[in-house]
């Protein structure tokens, strides 16, 4: 990915946070903060447009979960606090089997629809109780329970634990 | 049969040692894959735990970033409106530069000073910038150059960090190869390892299987072979199982019992091998065994019944049954034999034998009774002849008469030879121990051949060797037979030489003595020593001829020494001499206080006797005939014998007797009618008094006698005293007829009248008598215990033992003999008078023996004469 592409991207994203509210929103309410995440794809509800757009409270009011775990990237033990993403994949109807994420950095990764499970990643928005800044890899960090399944301790699932996650686009 | 035997403990052992090395071995080798497991697992656990990112790519968007950031700068310098993309590139690079400082898979990375000074200079650049970061943005577009310019001198570090940090996982990696190199090599080595032993294992299970396959084969071998030994057994072997069901036989019981063999499985082996009778006999004893399930005592296991065949033929069988059992089943194994014929054979040579028994015994039995019964004549001849010294005889008279003499005591020995071997060989003679003193056996000895020896011009003596004994226990009657064959033979081999008798005490803790007799005669060649102790063996027969002799005396002293426990020996030296040693064990009598000898107050008033009676003693019974000659001859008196009623009358017609005494019950004649007979006669001795003697004088009797014409009575056993003042009233011209008055308590020995016997006699003869009188009574009574009562000689035979136990004061052996005379004159005898008479004699011979062994130690008596 080239940077201008990048820029191009990152260009349209904010166009599309600060653009006019579209009318195909369905059961998903209009983002009234900030937008931190945007879904598009093979999804069925939306808000703007072909796209489901979350601001903070509206990942909060999806009901929320805490999970405690150590990672390779920070130092010693951490609760996370976010949106399983089975949640999320349910909330947006998500009808495909992966979901490509991709990050402020644009950093991207592909998560498969077997990771969409009960017990799984979460999209974590506090860390230790705090919103996270950019610098601390916020605002959304797709956080695994590593302590709690070991199987998660690889390489595969440390690639898809994407953090500055501010877009997913459901494949087909 | 077993089949464990010693040689195969040795491969089972080493069996097992191989089982046990191959156990280690399995052990060894699951221990090491367990271990190698582990390792492996844990190895395995590392890697799937991945605690990496993708590192490389971290690094390498450290410097992507940078390089944003560096591009937003300057792009943000020409279009103030990319301030917020500013703003977004360095939170970005600030998040990257906060993963690699803080995350845990960098922590290595940062003990890096090569990674670690750029770093800090990276760090203090974000530090300072973020005020402007987060400032106003009129500010952060003022400071934009600024930063470029910093963010540009920061370049080489962000480099010299990414560089370093991929170095230092470059190295990790390697660590990290090495390890798992490491983890595989040993594995490796376990692998090999593991092969080796498994080989091992496989060729160890070969072995074994090929062990195992010999066994088979040992085994179908050994099962062959049993086959063929219980085939070809001649004993028939049954085999049962544990209740006694039959499973298998063999070819030998179905001969032996008739039975097809499919007929005989699945029966009742108790049942149907044998007879009915038998059956609980066997349920009971010898196979209860099979009833409880258990193995025969090892006792138990070989014994002899009766078996019966199918057609129902009983015969004898020698079984022998045992259990055999493994852990699938137990059987009872019993081997059957047929024993009929030997069983016919032991019973005929049983028979054979108690026939040969019985005749040896009856042949004993007539050797010992015709030799007693040939000295009772011979002694009658020994003594006419002496009486005929009496008569006037003339020189060949005398000459001739010595040689009948001497013809008659060498006949005489012979028979006393022959009666003790008899006796000897009956097991009659038994070694008695009783005190006597060794000094007085000698003398004795010494006496009776003195004259033998003097008349062969030989010089006799005896001397101790070293120090004297004192009195002994011992049997000195057998002792003094011995010592008087060996003197005896000295003697006759002996002419005109020296025969010592050397007595040496040998007390090396068995007290035993050695009797040596040396003479200077003849000698023995060393070819002969061996054979001169054998029963009638004579080494020169024209020589023996000459002195005379059976051959049996050294046969009789050897085994009269062999029965004092003794031993007998001979060395010699031909044309030298001989010395004839015995050794005999002899303990020495225990000093005790010598009672003082009672003196016998029946002795008479001999010098109130007119002597010179001349009395003709008729009896029947040698030794009453013995004892009364003496006790008259003691008074002065001068003794005519006659043996029975007959030879009485003879004598009595022949000639003049101032007394005739009578026995009563004899044989050919008895006293009633010798007296009757004298009375009617007209002989010189018609009118002479008769006195009878009897052992049972009732007053009905002693009518009777004095209607045959006696004039008197006197008692057995015949009392000295009474005798003595008989025949004094006699000369005197009167009759004493008063018979003794029996004793109201009969003792077993009446020591009064023993005594007065001693008294008269001298210990000598009653030593001699006592011997005489026990060897016939032992016989007598044995015989009359053994009769049956309805025997009609019973009488006289009671009569005579009767006379002999009174004189010798036998008292109660006496009164029961004359029980049984009396009784056999109405043939009322009972077998159990018959019967006691053996407890009885023993008894009283104790007490006689005893009485005669106390008198001898009392007054010291020994010596005597015999052969």
């Amino acid at each position: 990915m080239t940077s201008l592409t990048r820029l191009a991207l990152t260009s349209l994203v904010l166009t599309c946070a600060l653009g006019p509210v579209p009318a195909a929103a369905q059961a998903l309410p209009e983002p009234e903060g900030e937008v931190i995440l945007t879904v598009t794809g093979a999804i069925e509800t939306t808000n703007e447009g072909d796209a489901a757009a979350f601001d903070l409270d509206m990942l909060e009011a999806l009901g929320p979960v805490t999970i405690r775990t150590t990672t390779i990237w920070t130092e010693g033990e951490q609760t996370f606090t976010g949106v399983p993403l089975v949640t999320l994949m349910e909330a947006v109807g998500a009808e495909g089997d992966v979901l490509s994420a991709t990050a402020i950095n644009d950093y991207a990764v592909e998560i498969p629809r077997d990771d969409w499970v009960e017990g799984g990643p979460i999209i974590a928005y506090l860390n230790n109780g705090s919103p996270m800044s950019v610098r601390d890899k916020g605002p959304l960090w797709v956080v695994y329970p590593f302590d709690d399944n070991t199987e998660y301790q690889t390489e595969v699932v440390y690639s898809r634990s994407i953090w500055q996650l501010d877009r997913i686009v459901v494949a087909e | 049969m077993s089949t464990t035997t010693a040689q195969e403990i040795a491969p089972r052992r080493t069996l097992w040692s191989r089982l046990s090395v191959v156990v280690t071995l399995l052990v060894f080798c699951f221990s090491t894959v367990a271990g190698m497991g582990w390792l492996v697992l844990r190895e395995i656990d590392d890697l799937s735990t991945a605690n990496s990112d993708n590192l490389q790519w971290s690094l390498a968007q450290v410097d992507v970033e940078f390089l944003q950031l560096e591009v937003a700068l300057l792009e943000a310098e020409r279009d103030p409106s990319l301030l917020p993309v500013v703003r977004r590139r360095f939170d970005i690079f600030y998040s990257r530069m906060s993963t690699l400082e803080r995350g845990e898979v960098f922590r290595d990375m940062r003990e890096n000073p090569d990674y670690d000074a750029p770093r800090a200079n990276v760090r203090d650049f974000l530090d300072a910038t973020v005020p402007l970061i987060d400032g106003p943005p009129e500010d952060l577009r003022a400071a934009l150059p600024d930063l470029a310019r910093e963010v540009g001198a920061l370049t080489d570090d962000v480099r010299e960090l990414s560089l370093a940090g991929l170095t230092s996982f470059a190295e990790l990696s390697d660590a990290r190869r090495d390890e798992v190199t490491t983890t595989l090599l040993v594995m490796a080595a376990v692998l090999a390892l593991l092969l080796a032993g498994l080989s091992l294992l496989a060729l160890s299970f070969r072995r074994l299987y090929r062990l195992s396959e010999l066994r088979a084969r040992d085994l179908r071998q050994t099962g062959a072979r049993m086959q063929t030994i219980v085939e070809t057994s001649v004993d028939a072997i049954v085999v049962s199982d544990k209740t006694g069901r039959i499973v298998d036989v063999n070819g030998a019981a179905v001969c032996t019992f008739g039975y097809p063999k499919s007929e005989l499985i699945g029966r009742s082996a108790l049942e149907t091998l044998f007879p009915a009778d038998i059956q609980p006999i066997l349920r009971d004893d010898a196979m209860a065994a099979v009833a409880e399930g258990r193995r025969p005592r090892a006792d138990r296991r070989v014994f002899e019944s009766v078996a019966v065949t199918r057609d129902g033929r009983r015969f004898p069988a020698e079984m022998s049954i045992d259990r055999a059992e493994d852990e699938s089943e137990v059987v009872y194994v019993a081997f059957v034999r047929d024993i009929s014929r030997r069983k016919a054979a032991e019973e005929g040579l049983t028979e054979a034998r108690d026939k040969a028994l019985a005749g040896e015994k009856a042949k004993a039995e007539f050797l010992a009774v015709m030799s007693h019964e040939m000295r009772t004549p011979l002694n009658g001849l020994l003594g006419t002849m002496q009486l005929m010294r009496d008569h006037d005889l003339t020189e060949r008279q005398t000459e001739l008469l010595d040689r009948m003499v001497s013809s008659g005591r060498l006949l005489l020995g012979l028979v006393n030879d022959v009666l003790d071997l008899s006796k000897f060989e009956a097991g009659k003679l038994t070694a008695e121990r009783r005190p006597f003193e060794i000094q007085r056996l000698l003398d004795g000895v010494i006496e009776t051949t003195a004259s033998l020896a003097a008349s062969n011009g030989n010089a006799l003596s005896w001397q101790w060797v070293g120090p004297p004994g004192r009195a002994v226990l011992g049997d000195s009657r057998l002792l003094r037979q011995v010592l008087l064959n060996l003197v005896g033979n000295a003697v006759k081999f002996t002419r005109g030489g020296t025969i010592d008798i050397e007595v040496e005490q040998i007390g090396d803790g068995d007290n035993s003595i050695e009797f040596r007799v040396i003479d200077s005669g003849v000698g023995i060649a060393d070819g002969n020593l061996d054979r001169i102790f054998n029963d009638f063996e004579t080494l020169d027969s024209s020589y023996s001829r000459q002195t005379g002799g059976t051959g049996l005396g050294l046969g009789i002293a050897r085994r009269l020494v062999g029965l004092m426990g003794g031993e007998i020996g001979v060395e010699s030296e031909l044309g030298e001499g001989s010395l004839f040693w015995i050794r005999i064990p002899l303990d020495p009598v225990e000093d005790r206080p010598t009672p003082i000898p009672a003196r016998d107050a029946t002795a008479g008033e001999p010098s109130e006797t007119p002597p010179g009676l001349s009395v003709l003693l008729v009896e029947d019974n040698e030794i009453n005939r013995f004892v009364a000659r003496e006790m008259l001859e003691a008074e002065g008196h001068v003794v005519t014998e006659a043996v029975n009623g007959r030879a009485g009358v003879e004598w009595a017609e022949a000639r003049h007797f101032d007394a005739i005494l009578m026995d009563i019950s004899m044989p050919v004649m008895d006293g009633q009618d010798a007296a009757r007979a004298i009375r009617a006669g007209a002989g010189p001795s018609a009118t002479t008094p008769i006195i009878a003697v009897t052992a049972h004088a009732l007053p009905d009797e002693i009518a009777k006698f004095r209607a045959a014409g006696m004039d008197g009575c006197i008692s057995k056993p015949v009392d000295r005293a009474l005798l003595a003042s008989t025949l004094r009233d006699l000369a005197r011209g009167g009759h004493g007829i008063e018979p003794a008055p029996s004793p109201d308590s009969v003792p077993l020995l009446d020591e009064a009248q023993f005594d007065s016997l001693r008294a008269t006699i001298g210990p000598a003869h009653m030593a001699e008598l006592i011997d005489r009188f026990v060897d016939e009574l032992d016989a007598a009574i044995a015989a009359l215990a053994a009769e049956r009562p309805g025997k009609p000689d019973l009488g006289p035979r009671a009569h005579r033992c009767a006379g002999s136990c009174a004189t010798l004061g036998l008292a109660a052996m006496r009164s029961a003999l004359g029980r049984i005379e009396t009784a056999a004159r109405t043939g009322a005898v009972s077998a159990d008078d018959l019967i006691a008479l053996g407890p009885l004699w023993r008894r009283s011979r104790a007490a006689l023996v005893d009485r005669a062994g106390r008198a001898s130690a009392e007054h010291g008596e020994g010596g005597g004469e015999s052969d």
